[in-house]
């Protein structure tokens, strides 16, 4: 073809005016991309460091650790969003994500509030190793768990066990704090009245406070007790609420409680559009987990080889991605709950056990990815990162 | 050598340029910042739903039977076993805030029929307006797809007349009605410039392309699409790294030898492929010094384009029960076509402007979870005005934009509100952040007339050994960059043998 015939086209003439007058008023946008890191960077930064300036004793087995930005302002967050810390301990890098449990007016520092976890290895060094002093890596804020105005009713009824109170402690502050149009219903289970977390702060607020009711639930109280005992269950519930109508429900503890308490609710006539789950971490015994297959002992050994890459040890029982770490490999982690995808990783061979349900996207299911912190190997595995 | 070709970037032009390139035995490395491929073309989890972030009709697919330039570029990458497509039953509906709504179907006759019925005083204006359509398209398959030696005006009429000429002028001289003149060019949504500014070719283009080549969805999503054009990548012996971008492209006597990564290691390679912005390339990757000032006058030139604000909603029933009957419904505030619709793209505030929703469910059942449904609400916003809203303050402005959208399609569909099971938002933030492109811009440079094919500087670029693939150096949309990545590589590969 000749080269140019647009050149013979109708109205040539004013295009090619065009384009000149373009070239001379063209403006340089190279500044667009530090513009838009700075701006993300405050909203999203990928690091932020964080000095510990307070540490509060909750309970016996529960710290709060008060965390104020070192060289940035902190970035927004929503009530129930939480932060992943990344540590070094023992000589593996790792992360672990925590709920904030202040409020997000609250713009000079992040608290979060950690319990210790047997043999947990982030729990124990926060809050056994951790001073005033300190300084702690982050990213910015994450998650899901948070009251959205387009859709969820104005009355939250939340139900929390353990150290699952730390993202309603956020939404309540800030309900209480700014005065926000909202009623909170909050069923708090623990095993023992000495666990409850912030119990003279929430009876407190309950007692001010019209639109927000605490209501403890103990599980193995002391003879004493006259409060409500046992588990959440649908009578209790139905005891508390009178009806289910208008009320959005959000849970956020083990596991076990959400195999418990959401039958329960369902049986009250509960829909599922009106249920929010926080993940709060892999399955506590993944040998427990329906699916797994009789016959594959946690502590089986088996070995992992990564595309271009070594051959591990790993066992049955122990999350890939904690495997990984526990090598030096760390693929990046956000959730560690199977939701956020970020530690994805193909199968090339071999066998995992990722739980029904984790929400991986089909195409990568077709094709071989999982989520690894959320994957057990059931066979000897070769990888790609 | 390490590798004989890095890949900057899995969009659609990255992720098929480096399966044309491996295919054909290249040592090939792709870098992805990201933790996934795909760029635009991608999904996201919540709660039950798989969320589909961009594609909303696949153009130039076509069927088995009369297949369109798309299927045969996939059949050659060897994906299409992978895939299956759904076809989808209508071309689009539109709605008015008075109640008007029509659907056309992609269908040359049923459209001009249904067109006809709704507008009987502009029944032999709409006949012509399809005949130029196609006439246009003909003339444009025949000078520039068939490459034909000597084009000339006395063999392609319309192209000469035509081709230059905005799509509003063009609109103006058939139809009286406003309201027609709406419906025949709600496609701009998917171009980014309203008609005062769009080339009559592209609005032409794209009617005749979607209705003879049918719209498509791919079962899985635009995801679906981009792991299984990485799977025959890897299956041919390419390497990918996810997580990691591209920093530095080293250059020395204007010939690429080299890539840094951001993770801090340099790869050696004498062709690289750029599937990301010219700007982000040269002044950043390259550095400006090494680039002649014509090329930087050019990019200076362009206008960036839009970006989106976008809500990705899940339901718990069916559409039916939502009254949503088609896949692709345009809402539209008011039958003004005029420059003021471009303008209000400005605006971090929504209130009238036009809103794609399209329901995935409606062609492909099996889209989201039995009993369930989903849609994807998008209006197009550019991304500069949301650099000025004070961080503390953006989720309010992101739930108070939502809100207004929400409330505009309420008022077409009274029931949604009450079945949201998941809401997710994307602003053009949202896409700054995902895609790292500057202002956020989804359809890479603005497509006026002046910056229409004919104009476009093409994927080679004043270095030695480095290509543009993408939206950014063609034409935006799935089709055009996924064939773009096949360009890019051949061009490669003859630059290799030459
Ligand atoms: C979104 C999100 C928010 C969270 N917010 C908080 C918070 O505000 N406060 C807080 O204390 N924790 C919170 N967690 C849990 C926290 O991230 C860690 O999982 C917990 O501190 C244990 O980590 P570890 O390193 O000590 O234990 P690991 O070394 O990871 O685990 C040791 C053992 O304990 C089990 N285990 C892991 N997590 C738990 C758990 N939560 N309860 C019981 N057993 C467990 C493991 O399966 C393993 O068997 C949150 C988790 C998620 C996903
Ligand atoms: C909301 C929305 C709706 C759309 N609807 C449609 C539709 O219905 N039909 C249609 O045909 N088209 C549609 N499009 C357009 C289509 O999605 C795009 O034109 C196409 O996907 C762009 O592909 P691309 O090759 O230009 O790459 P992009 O998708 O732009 O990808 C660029 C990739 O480069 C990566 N990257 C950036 N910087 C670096 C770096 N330094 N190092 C390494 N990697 C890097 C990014 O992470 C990204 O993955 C839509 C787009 C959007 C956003
Ligand atoms: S870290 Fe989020 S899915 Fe694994």
């Amino acid at each position: 073809m000749r080269k140019g015939i647009w050149q013979e086209f109708d109205g040539y003439k004013e295009i090619a005016d065009e384009i000149e007058l373009s070239f001379e008023a063209g403006k340089e946008r190279s500044f667009d991309r530090q513009l838009a890191d700075q701006y993300l960077g405050r909203l999203h930064p990928k690091e932020l460091k964080l000095r510990v300036v307070d540490v509060i004793e909750e309970t016996p087995s529960t710290k709060t650790l008060r965390l104020a930005p070192v060289d940035a302002l902190l970035p927004p967050f929503l009530a129930g969003q939480y932060i992943p810390l990344f540590a070094e301990i023992d000589g593996i890098r790792t992360s672990r994500p925590y709920s904030i449990s202040s409020q997000p007016k609250q713009t000079g520092f992040y608290d979060i509030t950690v319990r210790r976890v047997p043999d947990g290895l982030v729990s124990n060094f926060l809050m056994d190793q951790v001073k005033v002093g300190d300084l702690l890596d982050s990213a910015g804020p994450q998650g899901n768990f948070n009251f959205n105005p387009l859709y969820h009713d104005r009355h939250m009824v939340c139900f929390a066990g353990g150290s699952g109170i730390t993202p309603f402690m956020s939404m309540i502050r800030e309900i209480v704090e700014c005065g926000l149009d909202r009623e909170v219903t909050l069923i708090y289970g623990n095993r023992h009245l000495d666990d409850v977390i912030f119990h003279p702060e929430l009876e407190s607020i309950a007692q001010r406070f019209d639109n927000i009711t605490f209501i403890p639930v103990i599980e193995k109280p002391a003879k004493t007790y006259s409060g409500a005992c046992g588990f959440i269950n649908a009578a209790l519930i139905q005891e508390v609420l009178g009806d289910m109508q208008d009320k959005t429900f959000f849970l956020c503890g083990p596991q076990g409680m959400y195999d418990f308490c959401l039958p329960e609710l369902e049986s009250l006539g509960v829909a599922k559009r009106k249920i929010r789950k926080e993940m709060y971490g892999p399955p506590v015994d993944i040998c427990d987990y329906p699916g797994w297959p009789s016959g594959i002992n946690p502590d089986k050994n088996f070995q992992v080889t990564i595309l271009d890459g070594k051959t591990i040890p790993v066992n049955a029982g122990t999350p890939l991605l904690v495997s990984l770490e526990k090598e030096g490999i760390v693929p990046p982690s956000i959730c560690r709950s199977g939701e956020c995808s970020m530690c994805r990783v193909k199968v090339l061979s071999g066998k995992v056990f990722q739980p029904a349900g984790t929400p991986v996207r089909k195409s990568d299911t077709r094709f071989g990815y999982v989520h690894s912190c959320v994957s057990y190997p059931l066979e000897d595995l070769e990888i790609m990162l | 050598m390490d590798y004989d070709v890095v890949v900057i970037g899995a969009g659609n032009g990255g992720l098929t340029a480096s399966a044309t390139l491996a295919r054909k035995g290249q040592k090939v490395l792709l870098l992805e910042r990201h933790n996934i491929p795909g760029g635009c073309a991608t999904s996201f989890c919540r709660g039950r739903f798989e969320f589909e972030v961009a594609l909303h009709q696949l153009s130039g697919l076509g069927t088995p039977e009369k297949p369109g330039p798309l299927r045969m570029t996939l059949g050659s990458l060897g994906v299409m076993e992978n895939l299956e497509f759904v076809e989808i039953q209508d071309l689009y509906s539109v709605y008015m805030p008075d109640g008007f709504t029509t659907c056309l179907k992609p269908d040359k006759n049923q459209t001009i029929a249904e067109l006809k019925e709704k507008f009987p005083h502009e029944k032999e204006a709409i006949d012509n307006f399809f005949d130029l359509v196609y006439t246009y398209a003909n003339d444009m398959i025949g000078a520039f797809i068939f490459r034909d030696p000597e084009p000339s005006r006395d063999k392609y009429p319309n192209l000469y007349r035509y081709a230059l000429r905005n799509a509003k002028e063009v609109l103006d001289d058939y139809f009286k009605d406003p309201l027609l003149k709406t419906v025949i060019s709600v496609y701009w949504g998917y171009l980014g410039v309203s008609t005062d500014q769009l080339s009559f070719a592209y609005l032409a283009m794209l009617l005749f392309q979607y209705i003879e080549f049918k719209p498509f969805h791919v079962k899985g999503g635009s995801q679906a699409l981009s792991n299984a054009i990485l799977n025959v990548f890897l299956t041919a012996g390419g390497r990918a790294r996810f997580n990691c971008g591209a920093k530095r492209i080293l250059v020395e006597d204007n010939q690429v030898i080299g890539v840094e990564t951001d993770q801090g290691d340099t790869i050696e390679t004498r062709y690289v492929v750029a599937n990301i912005s010219p700007m982000e390339t040269y002044t950043n990757l390259v550095g400006k010094d090494l680039i002649p000032n014509n090329t930087l006058q050019e990019m200076n030139s362009r206008i960036l384009s839009n970006s989106a604000f976008t809500m990705f909603i899940g339901f718990d029933c069916e559409p039916d029960e939502l009254n949503i009957r088609e896949s692709t419904n345009f809402l539209m505030a008011s039958t003004d076509i005029s420059r003021s619709l471009h303008d209000r793209m400005g605006r971090v505030d929504i209130q009238d402007e036009l809103m794609v929703m399209s329901c995935y469910d409606i062609s492909d059942p099996t889209f989201s979870p039995p009993g369930t449904c989903q849609i994807n609400l998008v209006t197009l916003k550019y991304g500069d005005p949301w650099l000025t809203i004070p961080p503390g303050q953006y989720h309010e402005a992101k739930f108070r934009c939502a809100e207004s959208m929400l409330k505009r399609t309420e008022k077409i569909f009274p029931n949604i509100r009450k079945h949201i099971e998941e809401i997710d938002i994307g602003t053009p933030l949202t896409h700054m952040r995902y895609l790292g492109h500057p202002a956020g811009a989804v359809y890479g440079f603005e497509s006026r007339t002046k910056d229409s094919f004919f104009f476009q500087p093409g994927n080679r670029s004043p270095v030695d050994g480095l290509t543009f693939a993408g939206g950014w150096v063609g034409d935006q949309g799935f089709e055009p960059t996924l064939r773009s990545g096949v360009s890019a590589a051949k061009s490669i590969l003859r630059q290799m043998n030459s």
